[in-house]
């Protein structure tokens, strides 16, 4: 089974915000919520550089080991999903996510915060697949349709990998070998530097 | 302790700490390291060493979405957090459960403390009403409290895998719920507390002596060392767990209650780990009060309770007050004007 990764050019990506769209626009994000970013460094400094960053989908995924109610669970192809249902919207996933992944949206008065969101790489959730209620609560499952994820197949400059990790780092290393320069991997060292958790079927009653 | 739990535990706990204490929460973009990074672009095209260096220190950087942090990249304290925690609660959630064993083999052994004589009937009013209704407000809503933080700490290892996903699911978001609507009654009654109960635990004599005798413990005589209207044990209480880890509790607690003043995720993560520390240790504490309280000492759940005490129960347990009291020098009195009911009710606390 292929090993499901993002991996994001720092040379190329011109802060376009198209795959933050993109994904707004694909799984109709609520308010408030924004699954994707760009964040550029050192913003109007000669040589500056953007990323667009998500949820990378970690290999010993920090979110799932501190979650209180366990809700998260992976794919066999490495996506690491969670169950709506079962979130309690405590906010641990979001203290220890290194990439700022979780995102809440405001749940009544005082910034409670409700169920956790975030970037499912277009793979759905627990639900049966295309369903109604997978779509409310996950947006659109493509991988299901034998999509790629919205953002980076969107991406003008082709900055933004996500797929095979093999297929996509084998794009990458092509690309490093022609220009001679850019070979940071950005992210990886800290998202798969590890070796994966066991894929696990989801959790809840309903699977 | 081995090298490697300092360096993989111990340090960046205590890096984390410190961060908190001596940094804003947030860095901002150096713009020595971008002006680097921009000459480092001349000489050595390709090269973005300083650049990524910023990356992994968590700097702020520049982006369109809004919210809290999404202008940083990357953070690296979650990983410490995420390590740090296990086994701290671990350690928290052992001294709780030694606590309870040791009450439990110390019940075994020797039982309820009484008192030596029988009850004379004569009754003082030891907590006034507002003593009182403080007293539970605070004891309901700190038991409730720790039952809900603790589900939210070891639920997932000792009753999830018993009643199942879907349920201990929905009993988290109960205790969840409870734990951050009970916070405020906690929080609201604590000074009442403080200044209620303050001047009584002020140091008085008497205090040194029961202390070096563990309040005779372990006397021959079985008799209680003398003391005050509270004893040293409860005066450590008192300023301790009351005081001290109150206030910890409730502060630590509000900067995770409220994630809408946009706080950095470093200053939650600290107030988790302080919080946790707090919440083992009073609960751990809290057991031995909630012990002498109720099985522990005949006729103390009943003082409490009802507000009333019998002038026997008042010499065994606090004899320089009992003296105070019959001397007419302490703001409690005897109270010969007690109902029956109540009158009864003091009676059964005391009997075998
Ligand atoms: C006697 C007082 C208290 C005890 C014994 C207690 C205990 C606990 C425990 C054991 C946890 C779980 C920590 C973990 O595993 O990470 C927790 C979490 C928490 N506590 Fe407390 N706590 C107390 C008071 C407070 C107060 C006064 C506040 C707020 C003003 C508060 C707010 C929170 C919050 C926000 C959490 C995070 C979990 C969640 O979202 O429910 N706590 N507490
Ligand atoms: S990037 Fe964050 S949310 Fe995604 S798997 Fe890693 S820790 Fe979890
Ligand atoms: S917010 Fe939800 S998904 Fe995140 S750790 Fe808490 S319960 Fe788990």
């Amino acid at each position: 089974m292929a090993r499901m990764k993002f991996l994001c050019d720092a040379e190329r990506c011109i802060e376009c915000n198209g795959c933050v769209t993109a994904c707004k626009q694909e799984h109709e994000i609520p308010w408030g919520v924004n699954r994707r970013r760009v964040v550029t460094l050192n913003d109007g400094v000669p040589g500056e550089k953007s990323i667009s960053v998500a949820c990378m989908h970690c290999s010993d995924a920090p979110c799932m080991a501190v979650c209180p109610v366990d809700c998260f669970y992976k794919t066999s192809e490495g996506i690491v999903l969670h169950d709506k249902d079962l979130c309690i919207g405590c906010g641990y996933c979001f203290y220890a996510c290194p990439f700022g992944a979780p995102q809440f949206p405001q749940d009544g008065a005082f910034g409670l915060r409700g169920k956790m969101d975030k970037c499912t790489f277009c793979a759905g959730g627990p639900e049966t697949d295309h369903s109604e209620a997978e779509y409310k609560k996950y947006g659109r499952n493509r991988l299901a349709e034998g999509k790629l994820p919205a953002c980076a197949e969107m991406c003008s400059t082709k900055a933004l990998l996500g797929g095979d990790a093999d297929v996509i780092s084998d794009i990458y290393r092509n690309r490093v070998m022609k220009r001679g320069k850019g070979s940071e991997v950005w992210g990886w060292g800290t998202a798969y530097g590890k070796p994966d958790a066991k894929p696990a079927t989801p959790p809840g009653a309903k699977s | 302790m081995s090298r490697s739990f300092l360096r993989d535990r111990l340090m960046p706990l205590l890096g984390m700490l410190v961060a908190l204490v001596f940094t804003p929460a947030s860095y901002s973009a150096d713009g020595s390291r971008a002006q680097e990074q921009a000459q480092r672009q001349q000489t050595q095209p390709g090269n973005n060493a300083p650049m990524w260096r910023d990356v992994r220190e968590g700097v702020n950087q520049t982006t369109q979405v809004r919210g809290v942090e999404t202008n940083v990249l990357m953070q690296p304290s979650g990983q410490s957090w995420r390590e740090v925690r296990p086994p701290i609660s671990l350690a928290g959630g052992l001294l709780i459960a030694a606590a309870l064993l040791a009450l439990f083999a110390f019940y075994q052994w020797r039982g309820p403390i009484g008192v030596h004589e029988a009850g004379t009937g004569k009754l003082i009013k030891r907590f006034s009403d507002a003593e009182r209704l403080t007293h539970w407000t605070v004891a309901i809503s700190v038991c409730i409290l720790a039952v809900t933080g603790l589900i939210i700490s070891f639920g997932k290892y000792m009753l999830l895998p018993i009643i199942g996903y879907t349920l201990f699911s929905w009993l988290a978001a109960l205790a969840k719920n409870l734990h951050n609507f009970v916070a405020p009654v906690f929080f609201f009654m604590l000074p009442v507390m403080i200044v209620l109960f303050v001047r009584d635990n002020l140091p008085g004599p008497g205090d040194l002596k029961w202390l070096l005798t563990f309040g005779g413990l372990f006397s021959k005589s079985g008799h209680e060392t003398p003391s005050g209207r509270f004893n040293m044990g409860e005066k450590v209480l008192f300023w301790f767990m009351v005081c001290a880890l109150g206030v910890v509790l409730c502060v630590s607690g509000t900067v995770m209650l409220f994630p809408n003043f946009d706080q950095g995720r470093q200053i939650m993560q600290a107030a988790n780990i302080v919080h946790v520390v707090g919440a083992m240790v009073m609960i751990f504490l809290a057991s031995f009060h909630i012990y002498l309280g109720t099985v522990g000492a005949r006729g103390a759940y009943e003082g409490m309770r009802t507000g009333y005490v019998d002038e026997t129960w008042a010499k065994e347990h606090h004899q320089l007050w009992y003296d105070q009291v019959k001397a007419g020098k302490a703001r409690q009195h005897f109270a010969d004007d007690a109902p029956d009911a109540v009158r009864a009710q003091v009676a059964n606390g005391l009997k075998a």
